[in-house]
């Protein structure tokens, strides 16, 4: 038996590619969307694995470094170092801010920490490890920066040593890791004008700047521009050992919040993705919805064209299964072609996003089922019509 | 006579009460295989309504048809004869239109093959048959082309070798020269009887085209429901 619908595709193959082009583009946009998603969830777990922790120490009643503002005085982990099971701990800050590379501003997270402990970024693509206590900056090929580039954060200049890549944020800023006391200083540091102002204020305090006190302002003032709190604690647990058993013994002894890897993928996915997470769902509904609308629309359409002819088919003894056949077939091509469009498009615009797309095969799977399954749907519509049409119109003129 | 078609007091009724309609009235026709003969009468005479029963395509009120000698109508026992009248219109009535009305995503060959193959013959005969009635039409060089590619004489001898195509004992066409100037609507007649009497084929020609009405031996006039049958000219076109 001759495809009908076959044979119609290629008689007005123009038309029909076209369309499906449309409708890929469409699809290449809801494919992306899904793709945005799958990427905001997989840089949170690449966060949490490449910061090499087993635990995340913060502030009580917080909710961790990424998710809300956390400050724990620096030697907190010392005290947990000295629990059983802690193979490594060691402070860490992140700071979200404009760093200045030339002319322009690049939005990144700068991150504090120690080489060698928790908190370093696992692999480089090129340059080097922070060998320098100060002015090293490793960077995340994200920002544009360059080996040997100087960048600025506050007020002082850092070279860029070393690239790294899928090191963002969960808002999707590239991170920028420097030493921790540089990191400390620029989470705290004040400009000079508002240090003067500081200063002036706390001389004319009676209470600090007594007479017969030589060095009690000056002791204040340098109290003031230093800065003892980082965000974080990751913890390392020795092997074998349980992180949750850990991480209770923190929460019970040290009063701080602790958090396992679990834990913590659960905030970050869960609570911190999850807004975004429906933002994106309302838009694949919506534009779920939109192709098929399109998918109904262009398969009502076409058949309206076809209705001399449907008529004189039914006339001549074709069944309705057939003519419904070859519309289906014809709405399934459509979204065949649509996808085909769409995942090549997705594929290709997909890296030049900001932040990561990541399209899984699964999703492209269900993406092609979904869209069989609308195609189908879509092409009732059309169907309907087709099997409404009286053959005896094709008789009398 | 060897019956083609036979139709006895064939009656249609549009409507109910007050607003009924009989379109046709006490029809009595009798066409013989490889007969051709015409079907005139003004607009609204029910020469339409007349062709859609005997192509099964609406039920009669009243009457009696047989194709071929078997019954297929009889409004005394209980109306059609068959539940499955695409599969009569498909294997036992071809139909030529006013228009050619070729499928046009088909090319020549696959809009004759198509009825065999809806019939569930394998597409080598069924195309084998298609080239054979191309032959016999004299557009088998146009085998592979699109109807939109056709003259309006080939896509009509196109759409005459299609109703042939399952050896229906009776074609039903519906004026199909009316779009024709004079030269084709007479090649087009002469086709039709050529085709009738090769195949064996009743046709009823509906037709209002003073051009081809001497052609017929025998001419059916219809007006106000009923029919009347009168001799023909039977002018000789070979």
């Amino acid at each position: 038996m001759i495809s009908l619908a076959g044979r119609d595709i290629l008689h007005s193959w123009g038309k029909f590619v076209l369309t499906g082009m449309g409708l890929g583009l469409l699809i290449g946009a809801t494919l992306t969307m899904a793709g945005v998603y799958r990427g905001m969830v997989d840089d949170a777990k690449v966060l949490l694995t490449s910061s090499g922790a087993d635990i995340w120490v913060v502030q009580k009643d917080t909710q961790g470094p990424y998710a809300e503002a956390s400050s724990i005085r620096d030697d907190a982990y010392r005290g947990v170092l000295g629990l059983p099971g802690v193979a490594q701990a060691a402070n860490v800050t992140y700071l979200t801010m404009q760093v200045r590379h030339g002319a322009r501003d690049e939005r990144t997270m700068v991150v504090g920490f120690e080489p060698g402990q928790p908190g370093e970024p696992p692999n480089l693509l090129a340059g080097r490890r922070l060998l320098r206590g100060h002015f090293e900056a490793i960077a995340d090929v994200k920002t544009g920066f360059r080996l040997g580039e100087r960048i600025s954060i506050r007020r002082h200049d850092y070279e860029v040593v070393g690239l790294t890549r899928r090191m963002v944020s969960t808002g999707g800023d590239p991170m920028v890791f420097i030493p921790l006391k540089d990191a400390q200083e620029a989470q705290f540091l004040k400009d000079n004008d508002a240090i003067i102002s500081e200063r002036a204020r706390t001389a004319t305090n009676p209470a600090l700047n007594r007479p017969g006190v030589p060095g009690l302002l000056d002791a204040v003032n340098a109290a003031q521009t230093v800065n003892h709190s980082v965000n974080a604690v990751l913890v390392r647990v020795a092997d074998g050992i349980p992180a949750e058993q850990v991480a209770q013994e923190i929460r019970r002894w040290k009063h701080l919040q602790a958090y396992t890897r679990e834990q913590m993928e659960e905030i970050l996915i869960v609570k911190l993705v999850a807004t975004s997470a429906k933002q994106i769902g309302m838009f694949l509904a919506i534009l779920t919805i939109v192709s098929a609308a399109i998918v109904a629309f262009i398969i009502y359409t076409m058949t309206l064209g076809k209705i001399r002819e449907i008529a004189v088919l039914k006339l001549i003894g074709t069944r309705n299964r057939t003519i419904a056949g070859m519309i289906l077939q014809q709405a399934l091509g459509l979204g065949l072609i649509g996808f085909v469009v769409g995942k090549l498009s997705a594929t290709l615009w997909g890296p030049a996003f900001p932040k990561y797309v990541l399209l899984e095969p699964g999703d492209a799977v269900r993406a092609l089922v979904i869209i069989m399954v609308v195609c189908a749907l879509a092409s009732t519509l059309a169907i309907r019509a087709a099997l409404r049409v009286d053959p005896a119109t094709a008789i009398g003129g | 006579m060897d019956e083609g078609i036979r139709i006895e007091g064939l009656s249609k009724r549009y409507g109910e009460g007050d607003t009924a309609v009989d379109a046709l009235k006490d029809v009595n026709m009798s066409i013989a295989p490889g007969e051709v003969v015409g079907l005139v009468g003004p607009s609204g005479s029910g020469k339409t309504t007349l062709l859609k029963c005997l192509g099964a395509v609406i039920e009669p009120t009243r009457g009696r048809m047989t194709l071929g000698g078997e019954v297929i109508y009889d409004s005394a026992q209980d109306g059609w004869k068959t539940a499955d009248l695409r599969a009569l219109r498909r294997d036992r009535i071809g139909f030529i239109f006013q228009a050619p009305y070729l499928i046009p995503f088909l090319d020549v060959t696959d809009n004759v093959a198509l009825l065999p193959m809806l019939a569930g013959r394998a597409n080598g005969p069924s195309r084998a048959r298609a080239q054979e009635l191309l032959q016999a039409l004299d557009v088998a060089h146009r085998a592979k082309a699109q109807p939109s590619e056709l003259s309006g004489g080939e896509q009509q001898r196109v759409s005459i070798a299609r109703a042939l195509a399952n050896q229906p004992p009776v074609i039903l066409a519906d004026e199909p020269t009316a779009p024709l100037d004079s030269e084709r609507a007479l090649a087009v007649m002469r086709i039709l009887n050529q085709m009738a009497s090769q195949f064996q084929t009743a046709i009823i020609v509906v037709t209002h085209d003073e051009k081809i009405i001497p052609i017929f031996k025998r001419i059916y006039h219809i007006r106000d429901g009923r029919t009347v049958e009168e001799a023909g000219e039977g002018r000789d076109i070979s």
